[in-house]
């Protein structure tokens, strides 16, 4: 099991993205019939090991040995060739085809005329999904299935076509407790069957009984591979989390007693399964969690942008938002995960982008003032320290910091009383995340709330006056700020207490 | 102030100003009648309708969308108001104001089923350009209306102060739109839905009553040629109108605008307007036949939808061509939001401009 030759192996892989080093000289080795699992936090850089593996990116330097003998993976396809077989966190199913046909994606088996050999498919597909005990339909219409459902038909693509390294990122997160069983069940045989593994999860207690090695990963960096069998989860979570001296974090407390947003059992259909909470003025409330429990969710629910149920009180009075347009209305303010898609105006300068929330503050008479919008813009460019430049650029070609600088000053102009920021510095660079650091100072401290959602456990740490811990759609624990720390907040979003 | 109506009338004008210019040096070289007193009357005339309608087409571009109905819509309203005029003896100074606001219900049809109903304005509005014909059909048993009465042609062939009265209207109409588009909080509206819808709805922004006031607007500047087409020849007919969508979407696409939405200039419109007229007219002048101008007419449209996709190409051509004074000029970025689509190659020619000093 562990002393076979590696089938695959990565010697002293680096990767750098602009203004990140994603990966610097990872070495691993995966040998046959060894379930190797990989942890590390959000943006730790296991996906681009990954991608690496799978011919997605090319390693700046290092190399990647196949049977010993060094191999340049120039894409994907040559990756399958060579068997490795990728199971994404995205899903890369056909919704508008049959199962079988998505399991047989792009290899479909001819007859001697050249048509499609339909029964050979089918039967194929029934095969494979018997083998892994997936009770699947195999002309079932892919789209028609549940989101598990089409998980599993996911590892059924992958690993229908022959592979000697199979690797997936977080395929449980979809999967109720008996379907991630099936799934462990399914994996340990294709290891004793002589496949390696890579198996990528959050959930480090399903990691512990299943893996035979773990490998911890840290900003892009290797801190230690071992045994599973001699490591404990407080071990791997201390790994994780490392020593390093922390980061600074220009944390003010503004917060008051005073209720500005009370929240009582909000449930949609998104997935937020009764989730009661209050925010008051001057408050950052940070929501934890994995990626996928419902944070991104519940800021949405409360934003009028998923329909949702339960009582939502602002500054006292009862109300019910039916559409974003009701929240801005209302003064909540919603600052999207994805700003570029989501957020900004690339046909417009900065100016146009920070006003458009309340263009009435523009009127005069029954006509807007551009030179009164020109001039409001250039003092928040001025106030929030943003590029210049954004008077006149299209947004398009800011950087990401100044960018999100954009759309906080959009609310801030719009004096929206409650702000939802959903992972506002990811993709900026640390002296940007500062500059954002300090913009969430000056919001509390002129009275707003602000509920922040960030998957860097640090930052929501040191940010937020209490953190909400949410788990699979729920608040399972909320926590005065400094009775937290980077351990338990892990240990409690990931289950592995309790 | 001086230097920003500066900007706000030069964004997005030079492209189109310049093919403009090139068409008419060409045909001015190709025959000496194109200058003529007579043939530059003739093609204002020629071009006000066209340059109506695409007002309207700019509008619902601005959002996104496309609109392919306004040919039907004006066959429609021609019937309507000779209807109106011949035979219910209707004053014009009533008739005309009805027109319009039918026109603007054709639109608000269309609005409707696109923003509430959310269908693609493709498919919309090509089923009301087969709808409306039908409905242009229904009166007078599908014959046309002639000999409407002798208070149209002044509507079209007068003049005012020498010059034809359509050009007035033309430019009264366009004044307007500008107005609407970049001092008006909806027209901001327009823009803002145009450039990223889910944007736009999560910054308050009514997205589908956006939609609706473009087609619905559209579908009035419609009624205008409608009663212009009426007046020009003293009739109404199921027949007129045809294909006038594709040079309406011309003349917003040859202007600048980007199908994609968001981006365009309603003042280079016109200047898209002008320049299918002139083409036009210097094949009419040159004795090439109507089928052959229509094919013409035809791969221009293609072409110039293709510089917007081209685009980044084409700015870096430019940016190896042209001085860097003349990039620096046309890339003027807008205060408002009438982004010059140049702008988009912005990243192409980053060097040659510092930040804009002000005051």
């Amino acid at each position: 099991m562990t002393d076979a030759t590696p089938v695959w192996e990565l010697r002293n892989v680096s990767k750098a993205f602009p203004g990140v080093q994603a990966v610097a000289g990872v070495s691993l080795v995966f040998t046959p019939g060894e379930i190797h699992a990989l942890v590390g936090e959000n943006g730790s850089g296991k996906s681009t090991l990954v991608k690496m593996l799978a011919g997605v990116h090319r390693p700046d330097s290092g190399e990647i040995l196949f049977e010993g003998q060094p191999l340049l993976l120039a894409d994907p396809t040559a990756a399958r060739a060579h068997g490795v077989a990728t199971i994404y966190q995205e899903f890369s199913l056909v919704p508008t085809l049959t199962v079988a046909e998505n399991v047989f994606m792009g290899r479909l088996p001819r007859t001697a005329t050249g048509l499609v050999n339909w029964r050979m498919i089918r039967a194929q597909a029934v095969a494979v999904l018997d083998r892994l005990g997936i009770a699947v339909d195999p002309d079932a219409i892919v789209r028609s299935l549940s989101v598990a459902e089409q998980q599993l038909v996911e590892i059924a693509k992958a690993i229908s076509s022959e592979s000697n390294l199979l690797i997936m990122d977080e395929p449980t997160t979809a999967l109720a407790l008996s379907e991630t069983r099936r799934l462990h069940d399914l994996i340990r045989r294709l290891a004793e069957r002589g496949r390696s593994i890579l198996y990528i999860s959050h959930r480090l207690n399903e990691i512990v009984g299943l893996a035979h090695r773990v490998t911890v990963i840290k900003d892009g960096r290797l801190v230690g591979t071992r045994p599973a069998a001699e490591i404990s989860l407080t071990a791997i979570v201390r790994m994780m989390i490392g020593t390093d001296v922390k980061d600074h974090y220009p944390k003010e407390q503004h917060a008051s007693t005073e209720p500005l947003l009370e929240v009582r059992d909000l449930r949609t259909g998104s997935g937020v399964n009764g989730v009661s909470f209050t925010v008051h003025r001057g408050e950052v409330l940070g929501l934890g969690g994995m990626i996928g429990a419902g944070r991104t969710e519940i800021g949405r629910a409360l934003f009028g942008a998923d329909p949702a149920t339960g009582s939502m009180k602002l500054a006292g009075r009862p109300v019910r938002f039916n559409s974003p347009r009701d929240a801005v209305a209302a003064g909540v303010a919603l600052i999207p995960e994805n700003r570029k898609s989501e957020g900004l105006f690339f046909n417009f300068s900065g100016v146009p982008n920070v006003t458009v929330s309340r263009l009435g503050a523009l009127l005069r008479g029954p006509l807007l003032s551009l030179r009164r919008e020109q001039r409001l813009g250039r003092e928040q460019f001025r106030e929030l320290r943003i590029d210049p430049a954004a008077e006149w650029k299209s947004v398009r070609f800011l950087s990401g910091g100044n960018q999100q600088k954009v759309v906080i000053a959009r609310w801030l102009f719009s004096r929206a009383r409650l702000l939802i920021l959903d992972e506002p510095t990811q993709g900026i660079d640390v002296g940007a995340k500062l500059e954002v650091y300090r913009l969430i100072n000056t919001l509390t401290a002129r009275g707003l709330g602000v509920i922040l959602i960030s998957s860097d456990y640090p930052e929501l740490l040191a940010m937020s006056d209490r953190v909400a811990i949410v788990r699979e759609g729920r608040i399972i624990d909320i926590a005065q700020r400094g009775r937290l720390t980077e351990y338990s907040l892990i240990a409690a979003a990931s289950g592995t207490r309790g | 102030m001086r230097t920003r109506v500066f900007r706000l009338l030069t964004v997005s004008i030079v492209g189109p100003l310049a093919a403009l210019t090139l068409s008419s040096l060409v045909i001015a070289l190709s025959t000496d009648r194109f200058l003529d007193v007579r043939n530059l009357q003739n093609l204002s005339l020629q071009v006000s309708i066209i340059a109506l309608i695409a007002v309207g087409s700019t509008l619902v571009i601005l959002t996104g969308g496309i609109d392919l109905s306004p040919g039907s819509q004006v066959a429609v309203l021609t019937m309507l108001l000779a209807t109106f005029v011949k035979f219910q003896h209707q004053p014009l100074s009533v008739a005309i104001p009805e027109i319009v606001l039918i026109g603007g219900g054709l639109g608000l049809v269309n609005g409707i089923l696109v923003a509430y109903g959310r269908i693609p304005s493709f498919i919309v509005t090509l089923g009301t350009l087969t709808a409306y014909k039908g409905w242009a059909f229904l009166f007078n048993n599908g014959s046309p209306i002639f000999s409407v009465s002798d208070q149209l042609e002044p509507i079209f062939y007068g003049t005012w102060l020498g010059v034809p009265r359509p050009l007035y209207y033309v430019v009264i109409l366009y004044l307007i739109a500008f107005i609407f588009l970049n001092y008006t909080i909806p027209g901001r509206a327009i823009y803002s839905v145009g450039g990223n819808e889910v944007a736009a709805r999560l910054s308050g922004i009514n997205v589908a009553r956006a939609r609706l006031l473009a087609f619905t607007l559209a579908g009035c500047t419609a009624g205008l040629a409608g009663v212009l087409m009426t007046a020009r020849l003293n009739s109404g007919s199921p027949n007129y109108g045809a294909g006038f969508e594709l040079q309406a979407i011309g003349a917003a696409v040859i202007g600048g605008a980007s199908l994609a939405g968001g981006y365009g200039n309603i003042l280079s419109t016109l200047l898209g307007a002008l320049t299918i007229v002139v083409v036009q007219n210097g094949l009419n002048l040159n004795d090439v036949p109507t089928s052959w101008q229509q094919i013409v007419l035809g791969f221009i449209i293609v072409f110039a939808v293709g510089v917007d996709s081209w685009r980044l190409q084409i700015g870096a051509l430019a940016r190896r061509v042209l001085p860097a004074a003349v990039l620096r000029w046309s890339r003027a970025a807008p205060v408002g939001q009438a982004v010059a689509p140049t702008g988009r190659s912005e990243r192409e020619v980053p060097e040659i401009t510092g930040p804009r000093k002000e005051e």
